[in-house]
């Protein structure tokens, strides 16, 4: 006989409202049923009464953790619109902060997943360390959470000397902690035991089932947006996606680990090959006709779909999160795992819940 | 050996938080802490009105009043690049938890609007 419990939305383990019912049997899941909808603040609908300049600060607010990525995302799908191309150095910019952004998200995530299976030192550890780069955010674009660097046109700040200097020495200083951090993750004895052969995922299932980001990698698929046409400029910096062919929990988690270190290696190399020049178009006229636009969040692919009109605020805007394409994968793991280690799987397509509901 | 290193390490070692509200660090120059605005140059043109995405700022040109709504300004500096005369700056100095709603400023009438001073 199966027993129905509820997973949330309140959980001591997870930051946000995921909400799944579970069905058990002898504390092991047999089905799941999640349920969206908690944390819903329309704010696609909200751009009807904002101009496509402001529009930029609405999407920022979208996810606390990802916020650079989701405006930049806006702006190159509004541009797209325009067909404007934007400065090359207003391009690095924004590489930039969108990796600085993957560096602070995956140190978070880590640190969760740490807390998420009871290791509560190391939860300390990776948020101590995520401080060095939300302290380096802050000296650059004066916020530590939502940055508001891009803006349609091109950036809306310039890196100085001495920003560029802040950012290498992060990266000297947070690589070798991260080094620290990945001997505990991949080598320690408890954190194998209950991370391997959890929750695996074949290649072809995680195709299949539609996830994105480190899931989809964690399964052997060589995708990475940053590698695509979509957004050319990660092709001069040498970029080559972190894949792992296991598929399991573990497997996830050494695919962030690999990317924190690919992260920090196109810092320097955005670094090195920066131009000179200016950071802005000027941008004429209200935008018309239909664009997509998708990047590669710290999370995975988020899709941005945007229609104008003519008018100064878009008719629509339309938004795909990397949670809400890896939910399917959840449900289809989740059953034959055992109560207890449901959380663990959870963390592993790292939720976030409020992007996914907007 | 190595694990009595690192008890050893973190006896002597100072904690990694700082004592808050006895210790507070300075604000770093680029921190965007609170809007300042400076009445003197206004010309009451209601740029910054027009530009700011939550509707936080109005300005009310018969009675020559600038207001702005702290509770929903998001400091996103629209209004900071956006003003003709350089009357609104950004300050770096941390604003006050449980502030008042509304800062309302009035604007001194002009008759011929000043230059903005040089930077």
């Amino acid at each position: 006989m199966t027993t129905v419990i509820p997973f949330g939305p309140q959980h001591p383990v997870l930051p946000e409202p995921v909400s799944l019912k579970l069905e058990i049997d002898n504390d092991v899941v047999v089905g799941a049923l999640p349920s969206l909808g908690y944390v819903h603040r329309g704010l696609e609908k909200f751009i009807d009464t904002k101009d496509y300049n402001q529009t930029t600060y609405i999407c920022e607010r979208i996810c606390g953790i990802c916020s650079a990525l989701h405006g930049i995302t806006y702006t190159m799908a509004v541009e797209k619109l325009f067909d404007v191309e934007i400065p090359e150095r207003a391009q690095y910019i924004r590489v930039i902060i969108g990796e600085l952004n993957r560096v602070h998200s995956h140190l978070l995530w880590l640190g969760l997943f740490a807390d998420g299976f009871g290791f509560e030192s190391l939860f300390y550890e990776c948020w101590k360390y995520r401080e060095t780069v939300l302290d380096v955010l802050e000296r650059i674009t004066g916020n530590r959470v939502i940055h508001s660097i891009s803006k349609v046109g091109g950036a809306s700040k310039d890196l100085t000397k001495e920003h560029i200097d802040l950012i290498l020495k992060m990266c000297d200083t947070v690589e070798p902690q991260v080094k620290d951090l990945e001997k505990v993750f991949v080598n320690n004895y408890s954190v194998k035991q209950r991370l391997v052969g959890l929750a695996t995922m074949s290649k072809q299932l995680a195709y299949e089932a539609g996830t994105a980001g480190p899931t989809l990698r964690g399964s052997g698929n060589s995708i990475d947006l940053r590698e695509s046409a979509d957004w050319d400029i990660y092709k001069d910096l040498g970029f080559k996606p972190a894949v792992e062919k296991d598929g399991d929990c573990y497997a996830r988690t050494k695919v962030r680990i690999t990317e924190l270190y690919d992260s920090f290696k196109l810092l320097r190399n955005a670094i090195s090959k920066m131009p000179n020049g200016e950071i802005t178009t000027p941008i004429k006229g209200f935008p018309t006709g239909e664009a997509i636009m998708r990047t590669e969040q710290p999370r995975g692919e988020v899709v941005y779909y945007v229609k104008g009109k003519g008018t100064k605020n878009l008719e629509r805007l339309k938004i795909r999160t990397p949670t809400f394409a890896n939910i399917p994968s959840l449900l289809l793991t989740l059953p034959g795992i055992k109560l207890a280690d449901v959380p663990i799987v959870v963390l592993t397509i790292d939720p976030c819940i409020s992007c996914t509901e907007r | 050996m190595g694990m009595l290193n690192l008890v050893l390490t973190n006896i002597s070692r100072k904690p990694a938080t700082r004592l808050y509200p006895f210790e507070i660090r300075a604000p770093y120059a680029e921190f965007k802490g609170k809007i300042v605005f400076n009445p003197e140059n206004c010309i009451l043109c209601g740029i910054c009105q027009k530009k700011c995405p939550p509707d936080a700022i109005k300005v009310t040109k018969d009675e020559k009043k600038w207001e702005l709504n702290v509770f929903r300004c998001i400091m996103c500096t629209e209004c900071v690049t956006s003003c003709p005369k350089d009357c609104i700056i950004i300050s770096n100095e941390r604003a006050k938890t449980g502030a008042k709603e509304y800062i309302k400023i009035l604007v001194p009438k002009v008759d011929t609007p000043k230059a903005a001073p040089p930077k």
